[in-house]
C-alpha cells in the first residue's frame, strides 16, 4: 500500500507543467466557489438577521388580527401567555406591543402609520431599534410622549427632534381618538418600516386605546432557532384562542431567498466541480496515454487490475486533495479577512440599498460547508479517476509493455 | 524436468474477419537450466509463442504447463498471481519505472509478492551488485544508460525468484558492447544459478550465444536444434 501511495504521488511530479497547470485550476476553482459560496451566504445572513430583528422568531397574534388589522382585535389571554413565555428556559427574549393603525400629521403633511406600543427595554432586547436611531434619544427619553418616527417619514412631514404630532387612530371599541406626540427620535432602516412604522411607549399608547392594558403582538426569540417549529406547535396548542407563526410563514419570502440562496451555491459549486471533474479526466487520460507500456508491464510482472486500479484513482485524488487543501487555506483566509474587514461594495450600495441590503458585507462560511465542499470534491476526485482507471485496466499486458 | 510445456498450441488472431494464424500447433518443452532463444522473421509467431507461454495471452486451442500446471485456462486474475510468483520478464523497451529508484525498480515486485521489507532491500542491493549496478541503485532510469537499464531489468525480473525468464528482443535497443555486458550476466546467472532463460530475438549476437535455437516460421516450428554444449553441460 505504501509503494503504491508512493508511486501514485511521484506519478503527479512526472509531468510538473501538466500537474501544475491542474493545480493551479483546482485552487482557484475551490477558492472561487468557497469564497463566492461565502458572499452569497453572507447576503443571506445579511437578510436573515434583518428579518429576525425585525419579525423575530415567531410571533402571537388574535387569528383575524394579520389579515383585518383591527385594534379591537387584541390577543387574548395576552398576559397569561406572557407569563408561560418568561417561564420557558428556551425563551431568549420577547417583546409584548400594542399595535395601532392610524393617521399621523405634522404642520406640513399628513400619513397613513402603524403605532407600536412597545416596552423600551424589552423592545431594545429584541430588536435594534434603539441602534438604529440616528438623530435624538431612544423611549426612555425624559420628554412627555415621546415618539421614534423613520427618517423617510420625518422627511414627508418635514419634522424635527421635539416637533410636536398629533396621531389619530381607533381604540379598542372602534371611537377614533386622537393624541399628541413629541418627536424623542429619527431612526433608519434599510426596509420599508422608516416610511409607516412609529414607536411610542406602551404606557402612553395604552391609556388612549383601552382601559386594560391589551397587546396586539408578542413577538419572541428563542435561544435555539431548531427549536422555533416545536415551539409554535405547543404555543398553538396550548393557547388555541390566539394564533402563533414561525418567521418563515410570517416572511414566507425569506424563507424562498434563503433556499435559493443555497440553490445557486449550489449550482455554482456544480459547475466549478463539473469543470474540476473534465480537467481531471483529461489529464488521467493523457497520463494513462503515455505511460501505455509502463502500465502493460505493472500488469504483466504480476500488478493485480485492483492495484492498479486503485494506483490511478490515487492518483487523482492525491492531485484533487492537494490542490483543494491548497484552496481551501486560500479561501479560509480570504474569507477571515471578509469577514473581519467587510467587503466594500458602497460602489452598488443604491441599488443594494433598495434590496435592503447594507454596503459592507460580512462574507461567513460554516465548518460544515468546509467540510461539505471538501467531500464534494473528494468524490469528484473518486469519480473523475473511474474511467481513465478503467481504462487502465482494460489494458492488455501483451500488447501495452511492447507499445 | 520440463518447467515448460505446451501442447499442440495454436493462436487464430480475428477468427471472424481476417484470421491470422500466429501459432499453429506448437509444441515445445523447455527444461530448466535451459539459455534458449526463439528466432524467425517477423510475423513468425514467437512473440505470440512468447505471450503464451509468459501467460499473458490465451491460445485458440492447446495447452500450456509451468511446472506441471495448467496456466492457459486459469481465470485472470490468478493467472496475474501466477506470473507474480512464477515468471520473470524482461522486455525490450526496459519498461522501468521512471519514477523510481533501481533499487525501488527491483524491490517494487518483492513488495507486490508481500515479503519482508528487509529481506527485499537485502535481495535488492544483491541483484544489483550482480549485474554490477551496486554503485547506482539510487540512480533513476533517467540517469541510467541503456545497457544499465535493462541491467536493472534483468534484476527486477530475478528478483521474484521466477521459474524462469522471458525476455523479449532484450539487446535490441543495444549497441554492441552493452549488449555482449548484459548477455554475459545472464550467461552467469545461468551458469552459477541454474536460471533459465528463453528469448525472442532477431540478434544474432543473442542467436550465438544460444544453447538452444528454435526457429519459426509461419507460426511453426521449423527448426529446434542444440547450437553448442558449453562449460557448465561439459561439468
Amino acid at each position: 500500500m505504501n509503494e503504491i501511495f508512493k508511486i501514485s504521488w511521484r506519478n503527479i511530479w512526472r509531468n510538473p507543467g501538466r500537474s501544475g497547470v491542474l493545480l493551479a485550476a483546482i485552487v482557484a476553482g475551490v477558492w472561487a466557489g468557497v469564497t463566492t459560496s461565502a458572499v452569497t451566504n453572507g447576503f443571506v445572513d445579511q437578510r436573515f438577521d434583518r428579518l429576525i430583528n425585525e419579525v423575530s422568531h415567531l410571533q402571537i397574534h388574535h387569528p383575524e388580527f394579520r389579515t383585518e388589522r383591527e385594534t379591537s382585535m387584541f390577543i387574548p389571554q395576552a398576559e397569561e401567555i406572557i407569563e408561560f413565555l418568561s417561564r420557558d428556559d428556551r425563551l431568549e427574549t420577547l417583546s409584548a406591543r400594542a399595535i395601532a393603525e392610524g393617521l399621523i400629521q405634522s404642520p406640513a403633511n399628513n400619513a397613513g402609520i402603524q403605532v407600536f406600543g412597545v416596552d423600551p427595554d424589552l423592545e431594545q432586547a429584541t430588536t435594534s431599534i434603539q441602534d438604529d436611531i440616528v438623530e435624538g434619544e431612544y423611549l426612555d427619553s425624559d420628554i412627555r410622549n415621546p415618539i421614534i418616527i423613520g427618517r423617510k417619514l420625518a422627511e414627508k412631514l418635514n419634522a424635527d427632534l421635539g416637533m410636536r404630532l398629533v396621531l389619530t387612530f381607533q381604540d379598542v371599541d372602534e371611537d377614533l381618538t386622537s393624541t399628541v406626540f413629541n418627536v424623542a427620535g429619527i431612526y433608519t432602516s434599510l426596509s420599508g418600516a422608516e416610511e409607516r412604522l412609529v414607536y411610542t411607549r406602551m404606557s402612553d399608547l395604552q391609556e388612549h386605546l383601552s382601559e386594560n392594558p391589551v397587546y396586539h403582538q408578542i413577538a419572541v426569540v428563542l435561544r435555539d432557532e431548531a427549536q422555533i417549529e416545536s415551539f409554535v406547535a405547543e404555543l398553538n396548542d396550548t393557547f388555541p384562542g390566539s394564533e402563533t407563526l414561525s418567521w418563515y410563514n410570517l416572511s414566507p419570502e425569506l424563507r424562498l431567498y434563503a433556499d435559493l440562496g443555497n440553490q445557486v451555491v449550489y449550482y455554482l459549486m456544480g459547475i466549478i466541480m463539473l469543470a474540476l471533474a473534465f480537467g481531471i479526466l483529461n489529464t488521467m487520460l493523457m497520463a494513462i496515454f503515455e505511460r501505455t507500456r509502463e502500465l502493460g508491464m505493472l500488469m504483466a510482472v504480476g500488478m493485480n487490475k485492483a492495484r492498479v486500479f486503485f494506483m490511478i484513482c490515487l492518483e487523482s485524488i492525491l492531485i484533487t486533495l492537494t490542490g483543494a487543501s491548497a484552496g481551501m487555506m486560500l479561501s479560509a483566509l480570504s474569507i477571515r479577512y471578509l469577514h473581519s474587514n467587510g467587503l466594500d461594495l458602497s460602489a452598488f450600495s443604491e441599488g443594494l440599498a433598495e434590496f435592503g441590503y447594507d454596503a459592507i458585507l460580512y462574507p461567513s462560511l460554516g465548518a460544515e460547508s468546509f467540510l461539505g465542499i471538501t467531500l464534494m470534491v473528494a468524490i469528484i476526485a473518486i469519480m473523475a479517476s473511474i474511467y481513465p482507471a478503467l481504462k487502465a485496466i482494460r489494458l492488455e499486458p501483451a500488447v501495452a509493455a511492447r507499445e | 524436468m520440463a518447467i515448460v510445456r505446451t501442447e499442440k498450441l495454436s493462436k487464430v488472431y480475428n477468427p471472424d474477419t481476417v484470421p491470422v494464424h500466429a501459432l499453429r500447433d506448437v509444441s515445445i518443452e523447455i527444461n530448466e537450466g535451459e539459455f534458449t532463444a526463439v528466432r524467425g522473421p517477423s510475423g513468425s509467431g514467437k512473440t505470440t509463442l512468447l505471450n503464451m507461454i509468459g501467460g499473458l495471452d490465451k491460445p485458440t486451442s492447446g495447452n500450456v504447463f509451468i511446472n506441471g500446471q495448467e496456466i492457459s485456462k486459469m481465470k485472470d486474475s490468478k493467472r496475474i498471481d501466477f506470473r507474480l510468483q512464477n515468471i520473470g520478464f524482461v522486455f525490450q523497451h526496459y519498461n522501468l519505472i521512471p519514477v523510481f529508484t533501481a533499487r525501488e525498480n527491483v524491490s517494487f515486485i518483492m513488495l507486490l509478492q508481500k515479503r519482508n521489507k528487509k529481506e527485499i532491500q537485502q535481495r535488492a542491493d544483491e541483484l544489483l551488485e550482480q549485474v554490477g549496478l551496486g554503485e547506482r541503485k539510487d540512480a533513476r532510469p533517467v540517469q541510467l544508460s541503456g545497457g544499465q537499464q535493462q541491467r536493472v531489468a534483468v534484476a527486477r525480473a530475478l528478483a521474484s525468484e521466477p521459474k524462469f525468464i522471458l525476455a523479449d528482443e532484450p539487446t535490441a535497443n543495444l549497441d554492441t558492447e552493452s549488449a555482449m555486458n548484459l548477455l554475459d550476466i545472464m550467461e552467469k546467472m545461468n551458469h552459477e544459478q541454474n536460471v533459465t532463460f528463453v528469448f525472442s530475438t532477431h540478434d544474432q549476437r543473442v542467436i550465438d550465444r544460444a544453447r538452444r535455437v528454435i526457429t519459426m516460421v509461419d507460426g511453426a516450428i521449423h527448426k529446434d536444434e542444440i547450437q553448442h554444449t558449453d562449460e557448465k553441460q561439459d561439468a
